[in-house]
């Protein structure tokens, strides 16, 4: 019970206003980050879907780097891909800040997840609908943005507010090269003195808030789009946090 | 500068090393955290309220933060209660926890797809509820969840990545160490992620084999 007895004690000195600051500062860096990384990812996973399907993209070799690249991504663990986009900055000279080489990390991340997310959306449209557009002699792109994406984006929605939250939860990581997020903020709270129950029970704390709110307006969404989808329904996806 | 990759290839069998205690610890959390996941998952959808309610707290707790930040809980803060956790310790408790809900929520989707009919079969049949989970419950989750179990597997073979941080000498622990001694950085990471991509490329190619070969499921995992 000492820790608890020390717990209480410790409170009024912890939740100071300068400390809700700067934790403060640290949750909006964490939610800066993943939401500009998996907002960039998601374009760059959109464009290689979208390249990846052979009636818009019919040039071969570009199809199969684009596969390597969604199936090599993907397994490569957040931590390692991390310390690449770091070094592979370092090597090119270029000047930049810890925020762009976490915010590179995310995209790069998300656009392999995002391209696979796009493309069970694609398959869930039936081939008939492309080969209608074809006969119909609607160019692919404008049979793309007219007929299949209006079917596709209600598969394509609901997950991604699940990659969206789990990046948020993967941004923990990016403590590891230094930049001022939540986990890194608990840490250097931590290493002023403060018990580490305290610190990291209190990001635990904010981390949940964040992601179950987030998680509740996702399913919301997916409730909504569902109901209102025929015939498609969103698998069951399978947590990544990696 | 030039890209050496010479100067690293003599790291290979050590970081080979590191890929087989990667491997191992996630076998390990995985099956600590199936045995969570399928009596949470049954717990779910048989047990009293209260239990489920804790099994839903468990499950929300555990899936909505940091898998890095509850290691670092355990690792840093459990001494205050003076319980000591070795790097290794913290870090499969850790892993365990976290797959187990998980686990917990993947086969909740199982028992929920359970069809009726079977199990009215089964009580037809006489038999007890234990013998219900064991014979017609757990082989049919096992089909239906193969994919979303063996996808887990993968992630968290990838997930092991985590336990450098700890100081737990896997795959990225030696690649960081590597680094510390050669500087030849972006060399060491895209190796170690090269062997991350055969690693799990042959882990998703055995998983699938087994699960053609044993429950006759089609579906690609990861």
């Amino acid at each position: 019970m000492g820790a608890l007895q020390q717990l209480v004690q410790e409170a009024p000195r912890f939740f100071t206003y300068w400390n809700m600051v700067f934790l403060g500062q640290a949750a909006l860096n964490t939610l800066l980050v993943s939401f500009i990384g998996c907002g960039l990812g998601y374009l760059l996973g959109f464009m290689i879907a979208t390249l990846r399907l052979p009636r818009v993209m019919p040039f071969v070799p570009l199809r199969a780097l684009l596969i390597f690249w969604t199936e090599a991504i993907r397994r490569i663990p957040f931590l390692v891909l991390l310390m690449c986009v770091f070094f592979a900055f370092q090597l090119s000279g270029a000047n930049t800040t810890l925020f762009v080489i976490a915010v590179t990390a995310v995209t790069l991340r998300m656009s392999a997840l995002a391209a696979e997310n796009v493309r069970a959306g694609y398959e869930a449209v039936p081939l008939r609908q492309w080969e209608a557009a074809e006969v119909l002699n609607i160019p692919p792109l404008q049979a793309l943005f007219r007929i299949i994406l209006p079917q596709a984006w209600k598969v394509i929605l609901p997950p991604s507010t699940i990659h969206a939250v789990s990046m948020i939860k993967e941004t923990a990581l990016v403590s590891q090269i230094g930049f001022l997020e939540l986990t890194f903020a608990a840490r250097m709270l931590n290493q002023r003195g403060f018990s580490a129950l305290i610190c990291f029970g209190s990001i635990l704390i904010v981390y949940f808030a964040i992601s179950w709110s987030f998680g509740r307006i996702g399913r919301y969404a997916e409730r909504k789009l569902v109901t209102n989808a025929r015939g498609f329904r969103a698998l069951p996806k399978a947590c990544d946090h990696g | 500068m030039q890209l050496q990759y010479g100067q690293v290839v003599g790291y290979i069998p050590d970081f080979l090393t590191g890929a087989a205690i990667a491997l191992g610890l996630a076998f390990v959390a995985f099956a600590l955290g199936m045995i969570i996941g399928l009596t949470g998952a049954s717990i779910n959808a048989y047990g009293p309220r209260p239990a489920r309610l804790v099994i839903r707290a468990y499950v929300s707790f555990f899936t909505n933060t940091p898998q890095l930040v509850q290691i670092f809980f355990l690792f840093f803060a459990l001494p205050e209660f003076g319980i000591l956790l070795a790097p290794i310790q913290a870090v499969l408790i850790g892993m365990t926890l976290n797959a187990g809900a998980y686990l917990t929520e993947i086969q909740r989707a199982g028992f929920q797809s359970l069809p009726k009919a079977e199990i009215e079969a089964a009580e037809t049949l006489g038999f007890t509820r234990l013998q219900t989970i064991r014979h017609v419950i757990a082989p049919h989750i096992v089909k239906a969840l193969y994919p979303s179990l063996s996808n887990q597997y993968i992630i968290m073979t990838l997930g092991t990545s985590m336990a450098a941080i700890f100081g737990v000498e896997e795959l990225t622990a030696r690649a960081l160490n590597a680094n510390a001694i050669s500087f030849r950085s972006i060399e060491i990471f895209t190796m170690t992620a090269g062997i991350y991509i055969v690693l799990t490329i042959v882990a998703s190619a055995l998983l699938y084999g087994l699960g053609r070969g044993l429950f006759r499921v089609t579906a690609r995992a990861f």
